[in-house]
């Protein structure tokens, strides 16, 4: 099991390097890139008149001449060991400071949206599960397909549309207290509810079929004793192991909610940046993001170890 | 009065290309304390019958008839009371000893948990369990209550569940193909089992099977399975080594000691059952009578055939 | 020797007979199916003559009947531009149908190709095929094309490539799957036995039949590239305003959402309907040819 973890935690972290280089390599080399941009911005205004001295000088003060694999290694060390993720071309500030004053406000986001996710799906899992073919599984699954079908932004604006503008619940946008929070949480949640509903359903019905479940009715056993003891643990593990891409699909998803509700997140953030072409700030997002992608998921692995015995003393 | 009887039964699936009659009026009777077989191919509605009798079967499975169990109807009680029966008076000993098992879940707890339903003292419980799977010869009962089912192998699984099964002190016993898909070292092993149960706890066996051996060595009566229908019951010796219905001759021929002479031709649709005897094309005692009537069971020296030769 | 290629060549799938008890017949058994796939026909038609038929021009500005609520005259309104709603609804059919159908026969093509070379040859091909579909799809979707786009610009070419750039991985690592399961089969070694070489041996034997399992990812896959496009139309990068997008018209509607909600309604539900309609047929399909698999879309 140890090697196991141990290889995992190797991927995730070769994963993680080819992505630094990646998107250092992409932001550089692409037309617009960070050399370009860098030589813009010191020059705003000036760009003609610069002269090929001032530009020389600039290059040389931002290593811009050195190979990119230098300068990628150069980036990589200023960032891990100093904190150093450059300035914000729009915001004058150390892009460290952006991202730590964004990140609460994805983390919060993500987090409630996962809650509801998790337990509405789930629990709506095994309702109609166990009411197969019945009238709510009927319509649950009508349900689910809208869920996954719609797409986010509407999803959005039509509760705003509804639970704001008319029934004046909630507030339209912002950020501060719960009430601002109920409305984006919900809308990022719709999909991911939707297709943990419907891997629940589909793996309970698939465990309920199991011999082991036949023989624990054979014994005797009484049916919510089956559910509970039996039939949940084993059901759960496929939903595990899609929870690591619903949260992928989240932070993606939370990218357009935020834009929507005017979230300061760091998907915001990211979008904002790319249109002002603040190539540093983009690059740390795209980051962060991967990185939280990449922990979730491994941690979701963990939890999968934790829950089946086949693999911990296979 | 008997102690189990089987009236007419019988179950169709429903499906999506038709409804299948897997088992075709069904009738049998059991005595209290003896073991029963239940012979037949793969397919025949052998397990079928086991599992209407505990209400085992899937929601898309018709059931009619009636089963007598110490003269209560099986199929007509409430939920709750045959949740009662499971487990304590009627045990199921499976066909597939590892699926049958949680795999995420300890042995000991599925072991234990019966007893907690039943209101028996937990400990008390494990304790005879541990005490029976050492009669059935296991050695460190106790490790193997500690690990999880996949850490243990096929025949130590199937003694794992025999034994559960019997802790519970059940009135009858049901067992569902014994020795399948074992090879001839477990096959003894499951038949000493056999042997050691019947002779210390004495309880009623219903054992279901193809094995035509395990069935000789162990059951005092048994019952063929053709397609769905009874085509002979009687005493062991009478049955296998006296058969008289054709199917029967049939089956013995095809063991490796008497010169596996197959059986040409397949078994009869069940959804659309033909209107003579379901084993007419088969069958090489044929007459015409065969190939429009279905034949009814009828006595014949001490045994029941289902047979126009009678 | 011609006895065991005959053999070999027998096993081409025939699922995809058109006898009754084949695919067609099991696709008329189930109504959402046909609905969906007439729906889909639907679709197509208007798609593809909506240019071509000579309607009234989507983009005309009409300031007098901005705003409108559905009328006889308008079905499903006028936008804030006073563009007719569902003429603009039907040149976005165009529109999105005609750029989903680029990125997946890019994507598809593309994953195929290399889940194909990486499952086949294995070994360090397939060790670096593999890390590097695991790095593409450690990338949010959206995030990945959000930043392609904004890097590329606007533009129909850049919107197929960067969505194909987003998508080709899911198919390659279910291609690889496939063929690493078939490739042990009894035919792919006896084709070996009688000299057939690499390619031939996939185009013949590895491609036709694993390509059912990744038709079906890519059929409910559609629907995922017309969320995805609408999405970034919607945050304003993917295609010039000029060109009518679902995404892009619910975007500008939003300001108006108070006085005439219509222009946020109905491309909305435009796009949640294609999506479904993809979705049930999809699945439909995976229902079909195999009942028992429980859905690779969650990879």
């Amino acid at each position: 099991m140890y090697r196991y973890i141990f290889k995992r935690m190797i991927f995730t972290a070769i994963t993680l390097f080819a992505v630094f280089a990646l998107t250092f390599f992409l932001m550089n080399v692409i037309p617009g890139g960070t050399s370009e941009m860098i030589l813009k911005h010191t020059f705003i205004g000036l760009e003609e008149s610069a002269t090929q001295e001032q530009m020389v000088q600039v290059s040389a003060r931002y290593n811009l001449n050195d190979p990119l694999y230098i300068q990628f290694i150069d980036w990589l060390k200023r960032g891990i060991f100093e904190g150093d993720l450059g300035m914000s071309f729009v915001y004058h500030k150390p892009v460290l400071d952006l991202l730590l004053l964004r990140l609460p406000a994805t983390i919060i986001l993500a987090l409630s949206s996962m809650f509801i996710a998790v337990v509405g799906g789930v629990s709506l899992g095994i309702y109609a599960a166990l009411k197969e073919n019945k009238t709510a599984d009927h319509l649950l699954r009508f349900l689910t397909l809208f869920g996954v079908s719609m797409p986010g932004f509407w999803v959005a604006l039509v509760l705003i549309l509804i639970f704001s503008v008319y029934l004046k619940m909630v507030p339209v946008a912002g950020y501060g207290s719960i009430e601002n929070l109920v409305l984006p949480a919900f809308a990022l949640s719709i999909h991911s509810l939707a297709s943990i509903m419907r891997i629940t359903r589909t793996s309970m019905l698939e465990t309920l079929g199991q011999d082991y479940i036949k023989f624990a009715t054979a014994k005797g056993l009484p049916v919510n004793r089956i559910i509970s003891r039996h039939a949940l643990k084993n059901a759960m593990l496929p939903v595990v192991t899609v929870l690591g891409f619903q949260m992928g699909a989240m932070l993606g998803g939370s990218v357009i909610i935020e834009t929507v509700f005017a979230w300061p997140g760091i998907g915001s953030l990211l979008v904002n940046s790319i249109f002002a072409r603040d190539l540093y700030v983009v690059q740390a997002c795209i980051i962060v993001i991967v990185f939280l992608f990449l922990i979730v998921n491994f941690i979701v692995d963990l939890v999968y170890i934790y829950l089946d015995p086949r693999i911990r003393y296979g | 009065m008997s102690y189990l009887n089987v009236s007419s039964v019988c179950v169709d699936f429903l499906t999506e290309n038709g409804s299948v009659k897997a088992v075709n009026d069904i009738s049998f009777e059991m005595n209290k304390g003896e073991t029963f077989g239940i012979i037949g191919e793969s397919g025949s509605g052998k397990s079928v019958i086991t599992q209407a009798i505990l209400r085992l079967l899937p929601s898309n499975a018709v059931v009619s008839g009636k089963i007598f169990f110490e003269s209560e109807d099986l199929l007509s009680i409430d939920n709750k009371k045959m949740r009662q029966i499971r487990g304590r008076e009627i045990s199921l000993i499976p066909q597939n000893p590892a699926g049958s098992l949680n795999p995420l879940l300890k042995n000991k707890l599925q072991v234990a948990e019966v007893f907690e339903v039943m209101g028996v003292n937990k400990k008390e419980g494990i304790k005879s369990v541990l005490g029976m799977l050492k009669n059935l010869l296991m050695k460190e009962p106790a490790h193997i209550l500690e690990n999880y089912p996949h850490e243990l192998s096929g025949g130590m699984k199937q003694r794992l569940l025999a034994a559960m099964c019997l802790s519970y002190k059940p009135s009858l016993l049901v067992a569902d193909e014994p020795t399948k898909g074992l090879d001839s070292f477990s096959k003894k092993g499951t038949l000493d089992l056999f042997r050691h149960m019947k002779r210390e706890h004495g309880n009623s066996m219903l054992v279901i099977t193809h094995d035509l051996d395990f069935a000789l060595e162990i059951c005092d009566r048994v019952a063929v399975m053709y397609a769905g229908q009874i085509v002979e019951i009687g005493a062991v010796t009478n049955v296998l080594k006296n058969p008289s219905h054709p199917y029967t001759k049939a089956l013995l021929n095809a063991l490796p000691r008497n010169g596996l002479i197959p059986l040409n031709g397949h078994t009869p649709s069940r959804i659309n059952l033909p209107e003579g005897c379901l084993f007419y094309t088969r069958c090489n005692l044929r007459s015409d009578k065969c190939g429009s009537e279905r034949p009814v069971t009828k006595s014949n020296k001490g045994v029941i055939v289902r047979c126009h030769l009678y | 020797m011609i006895g065991l290629e005959i053999t070999c060549l027998q096993n081409k799938s025939s699922v995809f007979s058109l006898k009754k008890d084949g695919i067609a017949g099991k696709i008329l058994n189930r109504k959402d199916i046909t609905i969906s796939i007439l729906l889909l026909a639907l679709l197509f038609v208007v798609a593809i003559s909506y240019p071509l038929l000579d309607f009234s021009d989507p983009n005309t500005i009409d300031l007098t009947n901005k705003n409108l609520a559905p009328s006889a005259e308008n079905p499903l309104g006028t936008d804030y531009l006073g563009r007719d709603i569902l003429n603009r609804l039907a040149a976005g059919t165009t529109t999105s149908l005609s750029i989903a159908a680029g990125v997946s026969a890019i994507s598809l093509f593309v994953g195929i190709f290399i889940g194909c070379i990486s499952g086949y040859y294995g070994g360090i091909i397939d060790e670096t095929f593999s890390r590097i579909i695991d790095i593409f799809l450690s990338f949010p979707g959206i995030v990945f094309a959000l930043t392609i786009m904004g890097f590329l610009g606007s533009g129909v070419i850049n919107l197929i490539l960067a969505l194909s750039i987003v998508h080709w991985a899911k198919y390659a690592r279910l291609m690889r799957g496939q063929v690493l399961s078939i490739k042990e089969n009894e035919y792919v070694l006896s084709a070996k036995i009688i000299g057939a070489g690499n390619f031939h041996i996939m185009r013949k034997h590895l491609i036709p039949n694993s390509v059912a399992t990744v038709i079906v990812l890519a059929t409910i896959d559609i629907g995922h590239v017309i969320l995805s496009i609408a999405a970034l139309n919607f945050l304003g990068i993917g295609l010039p305003s000029d060109i009518p997008e679902w995404g892009a018209m619910l975007s500008a509607g939003k300001e108006f959402m108070r006085t005439s909600p219509y222009q946020t309604i109905f491309p909305g539900m435009a796009i949640t309907m294609v999506v479904i309609i993809f979705s049930i047929i999809g699945e439909g399909l995976r229902d079909i040819l195999d009942p028992n698999d429980t859905g690779g879309e969650y990879l």
